[in-house]
């Protein structure tokens, strides 16, 4: 098949278009490489460092920053608070989006368009803009400085690119399949949850990184509705190393690897669902 | 499935149950808010003393981010959810809170606060119906830091006048400093070092109070010249100063690459606890001629405020006239190295605020943040945005002015004449 | 027939209302009331009476919001574009090789998504770094001997909004690579066969077969681009402030919204009622260019 990019069966122009992608490529990944390491790096050196050698390896790789950030400001706690909040979260995201996704897609009926598009008008404006009317429902419902306040807020954050994202992918599933279910006696639950949802794991895998990224990394909501410490989350804990005049550079990068160390492994866990070979097989 | 969903809404449910609230106690709890998380273990030092000599009061601080700040105390104050105690801005931005009756007037309930000094009180005081609602806490001056170890390897001496200064940005430069620290890239940083090193060029008080009574414009030559001048700083700012921001410029003059930075006198704390070993003092950015008077702007920073809304008012008034106290005010001296607006507060152990003061003699109010922060578009955002054009060699100085006044002059009653 | 109407009515009821309901009481009623707000008049932080479309005649007429606004949306419309021309089409190419398993292929798919990770802060402050005047990219480019090109990137009015846009297409190109070379491999291999064997060559496989078959995936990308052209704030606001420094040379109408509503530490006062104004502006535009568009690609779209 002409399609496949190996460089040596190529004809000349295709050889071309081969290196160049490669070299295209290859520096991306060098920009990607490169600041992850050059934050890892920093977060062994001291602010003054970080400022006057920020490209040169730390003198010395003591985990002080790390002990710091963890145990004196209270880090541990906090990883655990965006643990809980975020895996809470994204479950209800992944189900209720998905749920919200198959019943926008999959039936034909008028509204379907306008609820679409009232799922999708969800971001289409930046929630931070409507804190004061959320704060007010927030307290109204009475879960202030409750960590269910903020549960509720990401979950709302995460649905709309759910429903967009999904309904997308689930549309391109073949009616066939589902006609084929149901006479065999399938309820429609039964057609969502074992016969779409696992054709729409990659989509699946691809939402659950798009909306556990921001939850995760998410500092204003937290820093609005929770003021107790005991419920604070590790992003909020790193905007405290943010002063009015004066940063703490150096605990700041410590706590920024700390973070992106569960998006790593979730990213890799959730990597193996991309693979082509687990959508081969629905379409028999 | 189902057992995950299940094992995951009893977790949601046990969290919650952390949240109940404790069976009252004698104890009467207090929030206090403030925007610098680093001075939190000051405030902790601060208000462990207060518990002690208060025991039926308890305080929690909590810090939040200080761009961030406004937007959050909004909230809880509009949602009717808001700390007993709480940092407010100064100026215009206690006017946004005082006048939407958030804030509780404290002409009554404290006293003392007649013996503050008018600048300070003017900070806490609003404008639409000439009551006092904040403790002031702290006024802030700009000058011009320089290196002390740099002068005397160069043998230059404190400017007296504005062509001296030049001189020995001159001499710092021609020895290889970057002899301004000063970058442009976040607007703020124009306005403070027009503050800084325009003062004494417009002569401070004299145009302020002109200005601010719509007798003269921001047009008049002299407040042009004086924007000019800074222009005329540009040469002895760091190689593509444009793109220098506020930490880059605070770290230039911590680690020594360069000789001055016009600025605020908060930085003094920051600049000792990042590099003890640098020796810097403070002049102010001299006039024209050395009788001119070498004036600093300045301007009151903080107040200590309670909400309107509070439920617990006596508790939060006890914490409030503590923070008005010449005792909590030399610890702020001391500790956070800034100028207590406390009246009859002892400096005499910290020598770089008693320099403070000294220079404070010429003060004159910091331009744009006292007397134009009222409305939008405040004449803060006019100048910063258009000095930075200016900066960049985009516009000239009397382009600026032009725009600060058209821009102001859209709702100051005095410029509508 | 009617009962079955019903029960259609019943799932589609029991799929769609939990998640209309978290986004309905948490994100569609503070965004409606905040721009219901935009109706009134406004005294500092207390509303006034109702004043009809006052505020938007003051957004669109007067000074300084008129010239700032349309100074605002030109940036938005560069983000859109340059994000357009260069992240997605970067992002097909880039997901097309993937799919055909060029060499390397799994290295890359894998490294590729690791700027998505990094919080928005993470990215401000790395890049921040390197575009100083003394940072890793002008050291690079005066090491290839391309000093000229030196420049202050953010705090050059003219390269200022590039250099973030550059930031951000940074961040994102692993998504569309991702998204697209999902799509492409899920097109069923006996459409491209039988192309093939009908004599195609390869770029009319993929214009003629493989393009048409993965339209939701591109309605997909191009929503999202639009959507967060008009919407970007993060981004802006870490690297740049939110009052769109230098000389509101990066101001996007999601900064001048927010420190229009809330005002910010700087520029000062909160206007709410303009700034709430602006926010049903965008949300207008946003909601009509989106419909727009997944109409216009819908049309395109073929069944399987």
């Amino acid at each position: 098949m002409t399609t496949d990019m190996r460089f040596r069966f190529a004809s000349g122009p295709k050889k071309a278009f081969i290196v160049l992608m490669q070299v295209a490529m290859v520096s991306y990944i060098l920009l990607i490489l490169y600041p992850l390491f050059n934050m890892i790096m920093s977060s062994f050196k001291s602010t003054r460092d970080i400022m006057r050698f920020p490209f040169s390896l730390p003198d010395a790789f003591s985990f002080d920053n790390y002990l710091t950030v963890w145990v004196d400001k209270g880090f541990g706690l906090y990883f655990l608070n965006s643990f809980l909040y975020t895996a809470v979260s994204m479950a209800f995201v992944v189900l209720l989006g998905s749920m919200a996704a198959y019943g926008v897609s999959r039936y034909v009926f008028k509204a379907s368009t306008l609820l679409y598009m009232l799922f999708l008008s969800g971001i289409m404006l930046p929630l931070k803009a409507a804190v004061i009317p959320l704060f007010q429902i927030v307290k109204g419902l009475g879960i202030m400085d409750n960590p269910l306040s903020v549960i509720m807020v990401f979950i709302a954050m995460g649905i709309p690119s759910t429903v967009f994202i999904l309904s997308g992918f689930m549309k391109t599933i073949p009616l066939a399949l589902e006609h084929a279910a149901k006479i065999d006696g399938c309820s429609d639950l039964r057609i969502y949850s074992q016969i779409v949802m696992p054709i729409c794991m990659p989509a699946v895998a691809l939402v659950s990184i798009y909306n556990a990224v921001p939850i995760w990394n998410e500092f204003f909501f937290p820093l609005v509705f929770l003021q107790n410490d005991k419920f604070k989350t590790l992003p909020v804990g790193l905007s405290s190393f943010i002063g009015q005049h004066s940063t703490k550079w150096d605990l700041l990068f410590t706590g920024l690897c700390i973070a992106i160390i569960p998006m790593l492994i979730l990213y890799l866990f959730m990597s193996k669902y991309f693979i082509k070979g687990m959508t081969a097989g629905a379409v028999k | 499935m189902k057992k995950l969903l299940l094992t995951l809404m009893a977790l949601v449910l046990l969290l919650s149950s952390l949240a109940l609230p404790m069976s009252a106690e004698a104890v009467t709890e207090i929030q206090f808010w403030t925007w610098r998380p680093e001075d939190t273990n000051f405030y902790e030092k601060v208000i462990a003393q207060f518990e002690e000599a208060n025991p039926t009061i308890k305080v929690t601080i909590n810090a939040i981010k200080n761009t961030e700040y406004n937007t959050i105390l909004s909230a809880a104050l509009a949602g009717d959810s808001a700390p007993d105690v709480f940092m407010s801005r100064a100026y215009g931005g206690l006017q946004t809170f005082a006048d939407s009756g958030y804030m509780l007037a404290l002409d009554d309930l404290m006293p003392e606060l007649k013996e503050f000094s008018e600048a300070t009180r003017m900070g806490a005081t609003s404008i639409t119906d000439g009551k006092i609602y904040g403790v002031p806490a702290v006024s802030q001056t700009m000058l011009c830091f320089y290196n002390k170890k740099v002068y005397e390897e160069l043998g230059l001496e404190v400017p007296k006048t504005w062509d001296q200064f030049i001189a020995n940005l001159q001499a710092c430069k021609d020895a290889g400093y970057d002899a301004l620290a000063n970058g442009t890239k976040e607007g703020w940083c124009c306005e403070f070092l027009f503050g800084g090193a325009g003062a004494s060029q417009y002569s401070g008080n004299d145009f302020y109070n002109k200005v601010v009574a719509g007798e003269t414009t921001f047009e008049d030559p002299i407040f042009v010249s004086a924007v000019n001048d800074m222009l005329s700083l540009t040469p002895f700012m760091p190689n593509m100063y444009e793109g220098v921001a506020y930490t880059d410029m605070q770290a230039s003059f911590i680690n020594e690459m360069s000789a001055h930075f016009v600025g605020g006198s908060y930085e003094a704390g920051y600049f000792k606890a990042e590099n003890p070993e640098l020796d810097f003092d403070i002049f102010p950015v001299p006039g024209k001629t050395e009788a001119d008077p070498a004036y600093v702007s300045v301007y009151a920073d903080m107040n200590f405020a309670i909400a309107a809304s509070s439920k617990k008012q006596d508790a939060a008034l006890a914490f409030v006239k503590f923070l008005a106290t010449p005792e909590f005010g030399a610890q702020v001296v001391n500790e956070l190295a800034m100028v207590s607006s406390i009246p009859g507060v002892d400096v005499s152990a910290n020598p770089f605020i008693a320099k403070v003061l000294e220079l404070q003699k010429n003060n004159t109010p910091y331009l744009f943040l006292v007397g134009f922060r009222y409305n939008q578009p405040t004449g803060s955002s006019l100048f910063q945005a258009a000095a930075q054009g200016m900066m960049a060699k985009q516009l000239t100085a009397e382009e600026v002015c032009k725009q600060v006044q058209e821009g102001i002059a859209t709702y100051y009653v005095p410029f509508q004449k | 027939m009617r009962s079955k109407h019903m029960k259609k009515a019943a799932w589609i009821a029991f799929f769609v209302t939990p998640g209309l309901l978290v986004v309905f009481v948490f994100i569609l009623m503070p965004l409606f009331m905040s721009m219901f707000n935009s109706l009134f008049g406004w005294n500092q932080l207390i509303r006034l009476d109702f004043s009809g479309l006052d505020n938007f005649r003051k957004l669109f007429g007067s000074y300084p919001y008129q010239e700032r606004f349309t100074n605002a949306l030109g940036n938005n419309v560069k983000w859109f574009v340059m994000t357009m021309v260069l992240q997605n089409l970067a992002g097909l190419l880039f997901g097309y090789v993937l799919s055909k398993r060029i060499a390397g292929s799994q290295v890359y798919r894998r490294i590729f998504f690791i700027p998505v990770l990094f919080s928005i802060v993470a990215v401000g402050f790395l890049w921040g770094l390197y575009l100083r005047p003394n940072g890793m990219v002008n050291a690079l480019l005066g090491a290839a001997g391309l000093e000229q090109y030196q420049s202050a990137w953010l705090g050059n009015a003219s390269t200022a909004t590039y250099a973030i846009i550059l930031v951000n297409i940074w961040r994102w190109l692993g998504f569309p690579s991702l998204v697209f070379m999902t799509a492409i491999d899920n097109v069923p291999a006996e459409c491209t066969e039988a192309a093939y064997l009908d004599g195609a060559n390869e770029w009319q496989l993929f214009t003629k077969v493989v393009f048409p078959l993965i339209i939701p995936s591109v309605t997909i990308i191009t929503v999202l681009t639009i959507i967060g052209s008009l919407n970007v704030f993060e981004q802006v606001y870490t690297m740049a402030g939110l009052d769109g420094a230098p000389n509101y040379a990066t101001d996007t109408i999601g900064t001048l919204f927010y420190r229009t509503a809330f005002g910010s530490v700087d520029s000062g006062a909160p206007e709410i009622g303009v700034g709430s104004a602006i926010s049903v502006v965008i949300y207008l535009m946003t909601f009509a260019i989106s419909l727009l568009s997944i109409g216009i690609t819908r049309s395109k779209e073929v069944e399987l």
